[in-house]
């Protein structure tokens, strides 16, 4: 009776904690939750799917989207959006491989250039939405049509001679080499990029200023915030995570291929909202992105398993964002 | 629209006009900048096309011209009347994709399945328009995530429908819908649906439905204030928006006589770009369907253009993006000029 007691007070403390906690990290929690759960569904049906280095292959497919939602993140904390992630991320995985030739000895120039060039992408993304008052959709839309036809015009739709190249041995040593307990390195780097990217947006004053713009564009700028400096910063990460992206892509499958960012657009705004951020801007963090990446790719892991369809998953992955938005996703009732 | 007072004498008269006049041009600078590059896209394209084939384009290019219009321009009206709300549908490709697989599996070679799958898929449309406004609006969420989901779930179930491209649409269909009409000298089809289109918005433009939609993308608490249904105008204008991407997949299916999947994803990103191009304003409560169809036949037009122009095709996505983003930035600055004449000083961020 009294242990019952107790319980039920430890429940109703328990519940009343987790009301106070904000909508972003309950949504990030819920995440993490989900996961778990697809884990346990997945090892249930087959247990393989729960063996070590399964679940390596599965964070490393999650670290792809991880990489291009960590840009996202940064753009969508401050409210705006970056649909050009496809074609940054495909022309610099093909700007990596037609540059290098599949060399080593180009490597350690042609990994910083594509690096430097797709932040430099994103600028060019901040400055027309900074100075020209571009909204985020249209100039980000636009320059995404940009980078898809220079990709398509420049190789000729990929008929180019060096347009087989391979990504250079080292560059995929990086990604796809094994470090500890035969999990796979990119997963090493996604770890570093994660952690950074935390100090980030938690520890700096970028990260908070960030956070500020995203939450109030006009208190921000009265408080001494400066507003074109930070929009600028935010849309050039995006274009420099897109770009990392495009090279652990091509060194996760050797070569580049067309399209092979088109998938990234859907699921890396999706991460970042089953994430818990609000797509308004200045709520959520990029531990909540992570849970949402690998939630993305172990459901559809799951699914697999299940033997359903591409266009089963597709409408799987639709649903779940619809859930998901209407657990954590809800605008407080106006007026 | 105001009667001119008889009694005036004929200055007072020509200033009335010429106050009505300035008021119009101030009220539709996007709208008028859009008619002028479409203007001076039509006097480029004829000049190419002079030059190239020594002759002038006659009724085959108007129709081929005119029906590859129609999608981009049908689906952009549905975009349009959900912009103005300040919202936005990325859907609108998925919705394409399952009335166009829709409309090819089903349709038979005899009247009734003709007009009743038709009808049927322009609903099925209107349906998944309503399934956004309801979650947007009831569900309280943010439209552009909402139907980025919904994206994804047609383009899913447009696969199950459909899963290789085929399926066939009867000839009459698309004779009817992007033919030519013979009693009237020939004239294509799709040019009596664009008149028809715009008649409608004439109609429509002053309704209630529609003025509570600009007054939703203005001020939406102003508006639910006095008294406008802003929920209902809301979910009308994603359920008739969802309707015009049903009819533009049949318009689709009909041109291309037969069905495919995975056609429409290009749609979604075309249709927002038409609707900018139109000058109707992203963040709602500006613009014109009228905008929305010049900006359908700017993206038209531009790709005649640089056909004719001799430029690699496969640079077509570039001068796209290329042209839309320049198109947004000489309105920026045509806008700041003309606000800095009017007003001095005006904090920006």
């Amino acid at each position: 009776m009294s242990t019952k007691t107790t319980s039920d007070a430890g429940a109703s403390r328990g519940l009343a904690a987790w009301r106070q906690l904000p909508r972003s990290q309950q949504g990030m929690i819920l995440a993490y939750v989900a996961v778990l759960l697809l884990f346990v569904i997945g090892g249930i049906y087959r247990p393989g799917f729960v063996r070590l280095d399964n679940i390596g292959q599965l964070l490393l497919l999650s670290s792809f989207t991880g990489l291009v939602a960590a840009g996202q993140t940064f753009v969508i904390l401050i409210g705006g959006i970056d649909l050009s992630v496809p074609w940054v991320l495909n022309a610099m995985a093909v700007l990596l491989t037609t540059t290098s030739l599949g060399q080593d000895s180009r490597a350690w120039w042609v990994v910083p250039l594509c690096l430097i060039v797709g932040a430099l992408i994103g600028l060019v993304n901040g400055v027309g939405i900074v100075f020209f008052d571009i909204p985020p959709v249209v100039m980000t839309l636009g320059m995404n049509g940009v980078m898809q036809g220079l990709v398509l015009g420049m190789t000729g739709g990929f008929t180019c001679p060096t347009c087989n190249s391979v990504a250079p041995p080292s560059v995929q040593g990086i990604f796809v080499g094994q470090f500890l307990f035969g999990l796979p390195n990119g997963l090493l780097v996604w770890i570093v990029i994660a952690i950074i990217v935390g100090v980030v947006l938690s520890l700096t004053t970028l990260g908070r200023r960030i956070y500020a713009l995203g939450n109030n564009a006009l208190a921000a700028y009265l408080a001494g915030v400066n507003v074109r400096a930070v929009t600028l910063t935010v849309y050039a990460l995006g274009g420099l995570f897109a770009a990392l992206a495009g090279i652990a892509l091509t060194a996760f499958g050797q070569q580049a291929t067309l399209g092979m960012g088109d998938p990234f657009l859907f699921d890396s705004i999706a991460a970042v909202v089953i994430g818990g951020a609000s797509i308004l801007g200045g709520r959520g963090n990029y531990w909540g992105t992570i849970a949402g990446a690998i939630f993305l790719v172990v459901l559809r892991a799951v699914l697999q398993e299940f033997n359903i369809s591409e266009a089963g998953r597709s409408i799987a992955s639709g649903i779940v964002i619809l859930v998901a938005l209407l657990l954590y996703g809800r605008e407080a009732r106006e007026v | 629209m105001s009667a001119t007072p008889a009694s005036g004498t004929r200055p007072a008269r020509r200033t009335h006009f010429e106050a009505r006049l300035n008021y119009y041009s101030a009220q539709n600078v996007p709208l008028l900048l859009s008619l002028g590059i479409l203007l001076g896209l039509i006097l480029i394209y004829f000049l190419l096309f002079a030059v190239r084939q020594h002759r002038l384009p006659g009724n085959f290019e108007l129709s081929t011209t005119l029906n590859n219009t129609m999608t981009v321009g049908l689906t952009a009206i549905g975009q349009a009347l959900v912009v103005f709300t300040g919202g936005i549908d990325l859907s609108v490709g998925g919705i394409v994709d399952v009335t166009n697989s829709l409309a090819a599996v089903l349709m038979r070679n005899n009247p009734g399945s003709m007009l009743g799958v038709s009808l049927l898929v322009i609903l099925v449309g209107a349906g998944a328009g309503l399934i956004n406004g309801l979650f947007v609006t009831y569900g309280r969420l943010q439209p552009i995530i909402v139907t980025i989901a919904t994206l994804t779930i047609w383009q899913g179930v447009a696969l199950l429908i459909l899963p290789q491209p085929g399926g066939a649409i009867p000839p009459p269909v698309t004779a009817i819908l992007a033919g030519n009409i013979a009693p009237l000298a020939g004239l294509p089809s799709s040019v009596v649906i664009l008149v028809l289109l715009l008649l409608l918005w004439q109609a429509l433009r002053r309704t209630g439905f529609v003025v509570t939609l600009y007054a939703i993308g203005n001020d939406e608490r102003a508006a639910h204030a006095n008294g406008a249904p802003v929920n209902l105008a809301r979910i009308g204008a994603y359920t008739l928006g969802g309707a015009f991407s049903g009819a533009a997949g049949l318009y689709l299916a009909a041109v291309a006589t037969s069905g495919d999947a995975t056609t429409g994803s290009q749609l979604t990103l075309t249709s927002i770009a038409a609707v900018v191009l139109g000058g109707i304003s992203l963040f709602g409560g500006r613009g014109s369907v009228v905008g929305a169809l010049a900006g359908a036949c700017i993206l038209t037009l531009l790709l005649n253009v640089l056909f004719f122009a001799g430029v690699n095709p496969q640079l077509q996505e570039f001068f796209q993006g290329l042209f839309l983003i320049l198109a947004v930035v000489i309105s920026t600055l045509i806008r700041r000029l003309l606000q800095s004449g009017r007003q001095v000083g005006g904090g920006s961020l």
